[in-house]
């Protein structure tokens, strides 16, 4: 239904995909519907076996007989080229892994029942490859595939937690010794670590299977076109892992005694498992892989695969399916056993959305970048340069690099040490609270968590300013910071706010509050932030003598002392105090514009946070002293308006940067430098001055300038720009138009209005030059 | 005399046009302003009415879907300024006038209700450790009060600043899933195409969507008691917060970054193309541009050409090009060794004077550097006779060469190979212009002067034409009026 969409043919991926008719293929899918149930029906079967077999035997049993049919079948040994040591090694190796897959399924099979297994199971390698790019790469394959992807996640979350699974409590009880071997001895004591229930423990551990087995299948193709074919390699695979089985079954048979009674009533299910799970399963999907696309195939054979498995979960407990079983002697306590929850229907159904998502075909394509448009308008694409730019870094590399970045700089590397101390200190809460099971600390260690965020904000924003000025940022990256410091003010904002509901709904109803958790919890904090405030504060001393003796390159300035301690007496500081202190002579125009924004937010972050523990710590005392129940309410009320008020300057200073306001602390200076300006030789008058700070470090300008016609225009620009330059503007760009530019646009412009404004300005300079003669 | 006329009728065109408009637009925006007034009233109500159910409940979700109603509070106050602004004039601080503070205002707003839901986040995550119960009285209230006052407003109030941002960011993941899924839905039933295809208004996408999930929500915990499916829906109405206002924040905010909007760059590389193939520009280079508020371009690049190019006349065009696209455009034009040519054209060594002397003792202009540009003025650029004659000639064309010229240039550009498309083109020129520095227009061929032949031709036919406000100014004027 795609395709009448896509007029593209290339971004739509349909190039050369044949739709074969279906009526042909309506017979292979039928096949494989058969082989499906009875896939499903095998699988329920030796659910019901399992429970008396010990699953090595069972196992073995199963790779027995499925090699003897393929060995008879696709006769390995006389037919094909002859296989050399080395490969024998690389089969044993893929039959031992191939081992522990199956037990690892089996098991799964026996903790979750024979519904759960499928539905989290019995996945093609397509879907979970699909699957896998989506959450772990950015090139997923579009929506659709997020989709899917999220589908599936929901899938396994309902099994995992609305799965209300009878047997969960029963296996639960389960002693510790009824347990037959060492190995599900060990899986066991494994899955009670991850202290969740056995039922739990079975999902998880069977959709690690299901990772474990595609990778194996992609590992295992190499293989198979070595040793000649898929067939050769299952049949020769299935006979060395039953050999290499074999010891262990002696082992087992020897010391344990077994619970079957008879073996011989057990020849018909298991020959029913072994034909239907392993064989004919095997053969069909190769035959429907050939005919049908892989992706069809993997859709079709899940969704029926589910279906049937619904199905019988529905029968299996039926009297009437009693006669077809095999295993009858387990039937009246299996009853209870595994049923179908509303979870798991749930669960189904997402899963079955999920594969037919994830197995459709991706019909991204190439994602071609739009490289301009051709004469007809139409847009031209570029498809190679995905694929060769995408040279991937690996991960340590990457860290290392960062790292280095971090702590090159001294503003990033204090934002970077304290973001340490603070996760270390929140980890520290955070795992504390969960060994003493208080809720208390839990919550504020998220809070600390939240906090964080800022700060990891401020860190980035910090690396981000010292990028390359690229084509988008021609400026360059120095505005990031201030717009990092406007959204950490917003954040403070946020959190004033928010203590500021929480105070009134508490001064309304003032709870009771246990304050045995909070002095050490609030004194630690406030220890942490003491470093912080300790380390900014140093900060912002250390830039300010960096900037003041290196002149441009560093926007601090010697008020960050200044700043923090108004900022704690809750007022804001204005800049008009300090505009005086640049002097005429001195060359540094960068310094003045209040300390890095970026790092101002952080530091007021810090701030609110110290000032929060000093609240919680005199609220507690004076709690327990006097059990003034209201003081936590008055406190907190008293510390969002601080907070509100510190960050005011901020917020201030910040919108004047964003919308281009002309430096308060340069506006002297540049009316200065204007009336100077007028007064060169030869410059009749000037517009549109626009002076504006475009980062802590940089002060942009333009100035559009009228001379008389018989100037020499460079010595104006170079006299202009070193004016300007002395009022701290250090990107400066100068139009300087003389009465013939007037003229060539006049005669250029096409537009009404243009010459209307263009006979205005010519007007004006006729005005002036008027003037000019008078003087 | 005619000239004069004709300007004065220009003013009183303009300036009639202009009070008129102004007085209507202003009583328009009066009342559109009280009206928006209003809802905000009515807004503020509804969110006080809602937070307290949010308390009364103790549902995360409702507290979620809430904060989507103070998002319309403050993008209701959003058009407010929007509309303040077009009121305002520039003033001398803020020379650029007041048009960004609603980029601002629109960034302001996404950040904070996303910093809103990143809150919601962490609660939702305290609330999974330990679930509170659900009261769900007044849930399904307070879903269709919020919804209903939502997209009342969404759908009444024309926000000017909003609608813009939402159709000019890129899609939001929400916007996206849709659009797959209604496109898929289009192939089953055709009718329903010109409902669903187009793209749809996110915020009402995300009202609806919070609705939805609210009521799923409801529903769960009357039949099955599933508390935490609250917590979910809160986290799932978070992250949808976060997906639909990230690309808006994000386009403000390169806005407010003084980035170069990426759907111009191909634009403006043509335009830039064009201009360094102009005859006398060596390279152009510091080109910043960027958008001041929402839509209007501003720009800055130097341009640097021949010594012995006209200034005024280079000036002129790259202006006229880059007009089209750029409103506020300065452009310097720059040239090395000026002091040696001017030490050779003029007798005066005023180069070497430092600013204060020039200004004190060069009381009287070089006179020989005056006749020289009047020269060239006169005469148009040189075209030396060994060189091959020049890309374009300048003698203040007509209006009517312009398309002439653009074609020819269309036609030889390489659109056809779109791979060699991209910036290399762009650089390699500059490297060109740097590597014939001084005055090479021999050399100076760029790709299609053959083509270019013909241009000039057609040009200088056209060039017969007269012009009404190019040369119409005698030279004589301008001699009277020089002091």
């Amino acid at each position: 239904m795609d395709e009448k969409y896509s007029s593209n043919v290339i971004s739509g991926g349909k190039l050369g995909r044949v739709e074969t008719p279906d009526a042909r293929l309506t017979r292979y899918i039928v096949l494989l519907y058969f082989t499906k149930l009875l896939k499903a029906f095998g699988i329920f079967e030796s659910y019901d076996l399992l429970k008396v077999v010990h699953i090595v035997q069972f196992l073995f049993i199963l790779k027995m007989g499925c090699a003897v049919i393929l060995v008879f079948f696709q006769k390995p040994f006389s037919s094909g080229k002859m296989i050399p040591k080395r490969q024998w090694i690389k089969i044993l190796k893929h039959a031992v892994m191939s081992c522990v897959i199956s037990l690892l399924g089996f098991f799964g099979l026996t903790l979750c029942g024979p519904l759960r297994t499928l539905l989290l199971f019995e996945h093609s390698d397509l879907v979970v490859i699909s699957l896998l790019s989506v959450l772990f790469t950015s090139s997923g394959g579009g929506p659709s595939k997020t989709r899917g992807a999220a589908f599936f996640i929901i899938a396994v979350i309902c099994l995992l937690l609305f799965d209300n699974d009878d047997l969960m409590a029963k296996m639960a009880e389960h002693p510790e010794g009824h347990h037959d071997s060492a190995l599900t001895h060990a899986l066991y004591t494994g899955i009670a670590f991850l202290g969740v229930a056995d039922h739990k423990g079975g999902v998880v551990l069977l959709v690690l299977a299901l990772c474990l087995k595609v990778a194996f299948n992609t590992a295992s193709r190499k293989l198979s076109v070595d040793i000649g074919g898929a067939k050769r390699l299952h049949a020769l695979s299935s006979l060395v892992s039953a050999v290499v089985l074999l010891p262990w079954v002696i082992v087992l048979s020897a010391t344990t005694e077994s619970k079957v009674e008879s073996w011989s009533g057990l020849i018909l299910p298991f020959a029913m498992i072994i034909f239907s799970v392993m064989i004919l399963d095997f053969y069909v999907e190769s035959i429907c892989m050939a005919k049908l696309e892989t992706s069809r195939c993997a859709r079709y054979g899940s969704i029926f695969l589910f279906l049937s498995g619904l199905l019988l979960a529905n029968f299996w407990t039926h009297p009437l399916t009693d006669q077809l079983r095999g295993v009858s002697k387990s039937v009246q306590q299996s009853s209870t056993e595994h049923v179908l929850s509303g979870g798991v229907l749930v669960s189904a159904c997402f899963f079955i959305m999920a594969d037919s998502i994830l197995s459709a075909p991706s019909s991204k394509g190439q994602k071609g970048t739009l490289v301009g448009y051709s004469p007809e308008g139409t847009p031209l694409y570029n498809f190679m340069g995905d694929a060769l730019q995408h040279t991937s870094q690996s991960l340590p590399r990457f860290i290392k690099d960062s790292l280095k970045q971090i702590l090159e700089e001294y503003d990033s590397r204090q934002i970077f040490y304290f973001l340490c101390l603070n996760l270390a200190f929140t980890f520290v809460e955070l795992f504390y609270g969960v060994w003493t099971n208080s809720l208390g600390l839990i919550s504020d260690g998220f809070h600390m968590l939240f906090d964080c965020s800022a700060l990891v904000l401020g860190l980035f924003a910090a690396l981000m300013t010292r990028w390359k000025a690229t084509r988008i940022y021609s400026y360059g990256y120095g505005r990031v910071e201030i717009l990092s410091g406007f959204i950490n003010g917003l954040f403070l904002m946020v959190i004033a706010f928010f203590v500021f509901v929480e105070s009134v709904t508490r001064l309304i109803d003032p709870p009771n509050i246990n304050t045995d958790m909070l002095t050490p919890v609030s004194v630690g904090g406030l220890l942490v932030n003491l470093v912080g405030i300790c380390a900014f504060s140093h900060a912002h001393s250390h830039g300010a003598s960096k900037g003041s003796c290196s002149g441009h390159d560093h926007g601090h300035s010697h008020h960050g002392h200044g700043s923090g301690e108004h900022s704690h007496g809750g007022h804001g500081h204005s800049h008009g105090g300090h505009s005086h202190s640049h002097g005429h002579g001195h060359s540094h125009g960068s310094a003045g514009g209040g300390m890095n924004a970026n790092m101002r937010g952080v530091y007021l972050h810090v701030l609110a946070d110290t000032l929060g523990s000093v609240g919680v710590i005199i609220s507690t005392i004076l709690i327990r002293q006097f059990g003034w129940l209201i003081a936590d309410p008055i406190c907190s009320l008293f510390i969002a308006t601080l907070i509100f008020l510190s960050v005011i300057p901020l917020l201030k200073d910040a919108c004047e940067v964003l919308l281009l306001r002309t430096p308060p602390q340069h506006e002297k200076d540049l009316n200065f430098a204007l009336e100077k300006i007028q007064k060169i030789e030869g410059v009749l008058s000037y517009r549109d001055p626009h002076f504006w700070r475009h980062s802590a470090s940089a002060i942009a300008g333009t100035i559009h300038l009228q001379l008389m016609s018989d100037v020499v225009e460079q010595r104006v620009i170079q006299q202009v720009s070193a004016v300007l330059k002395d009022a701290g503007v250090n990107n400066l760009t100068i139009q300087l138009e003389k009465e013939a530019y007037f003229q060539h646009m006049s005669g250029l412009s096409t537009g009404f209005h243009e010459v209307l404004t263009m006979t205005l300005q010519m007007e004006s300079m006729k005005y002036y030059k008027d003037g000019t003669c008078i003087m | 005399m005619f000239k004069i006329i004709d300007v004065l009728f220009f003013h009183y065109i303009c300036n009639e046009q202009r009070s008129s408009t102004a007085s209507s637009v202003l009583s328009v925006t009066v009342f559109q302003s009280w009206r928006i007034l209003l809802f905000a009233v009515l807004n503020l109500i509804c969110t006080a009415c809602l937070l307290m159910w949010c308390s009364s409940t103790n549902s995360m979700a409702l507290t979620a879907y809430t904060y989507l109603t103070i998002f319309d509070l403050f993008s209701l106050i959003t058009c407010l300024l929007s509309f303040w602004v077009t009121m305002k004039k520039p003033s001398q601080v803020y020379s650029f006038g007041f048009e960004r503070l609603e980029v601002l205002a629109v960034f302001a707003s996404t950040v904070l209700v996303q910093l809103g839901a990143l809150f919601i986040l962490k609660e939702s995550v305290e609330r999974f450790v330990e679930q509170p119960e659900v009261h769900t009285g007044r849930l399904l209230v307070g879903t269709f009060v919020a919804l209903f006052f939502n997209l009342l407003t969404l759908l009444s109030v024309k926000n000017k600043p909003f609608v813009f941002v939402s159709e000019a960011a890129s899609t939001s993941w929400l916007q996206e899933h849709v659009a797959d899924l209604s496109r898929s839905l289009c192939g089953l039933i055709p009718a329903l195409s010109s409902i669903l295809l187009p793209r749809m208004n996110p915020f009402v996408l995300i009202n609806l969507a919070g609705a939805c999930a609210l009521g799923i929500t409801y529903m769960l915990i009357e039949i099955n008691n599933y508390n935490a499916m609250d917590t979910a829906s809160a986290m799932a109405i978070a992250l949808m917060i976060f997906g639909t206002m990230y690309p808006m924040s994000v386009y403000s905010g390169k806005v407010l970054l003084q980035t170069t909007p990426s759907h111009v760059i191909g634009q403006l590389d043509k335009l830039l193309r064009e201009v360094s193939t102009l005859d006398g520009v060596l390279e152009v280079r510091n080109e910043h541009f960027w958008t001041i508020g929402f839509g209007s371009l501003a720009g800055s690049v130097h341009v640097r050409i021949r010594r012995d190019a006209d200034e005024q006349m280079v000036l002129a065009h790259v202006t006229n090009r880059l007009n089209t696209l750029v409103s506020t455009l300065t452009v310097q034009i720059f040239k090395d060794d000026w002091a040696r040519h001017s030490l050779t054209s003029s007798t005066l060594p005023t180069g070497s004077l430092s600013l204060s002397e020039y200004v004190t003792s060069a009381a009287f202009p070089p006179v020989m550097s005056k006749q020289h540009d009047e020269l060239n003025l006169a005469t148009s650029t040189p075209a030396k006779p060994s060189s091959p004659p020049p890309e374009f000639s300048f003698n203040t064309p007509g209006k009517h060469i312009q398309p002439v010229v653009f074609q020819t240039a269309h036609q030889h550009r390489p659109f056809n190979a779109p791979l060699s498309y991209g910036m290399p083109p762009y650089s390699s020129m500059l490297n060109q212009g740097f590597a014939h520095p001084s005055d090479g227009p021999a050399m100076r061929l760029g790709f299609g002067v053959g083509a270019r032949m013909p241009s000039v031709q057609g040009y200088r036919t056209v060039n017969a034409a007269p012009h009404r406000y190019g040369s119409s100014l005698p030279s004589s004027q301008t001699g009277q009026q020089r002091p």
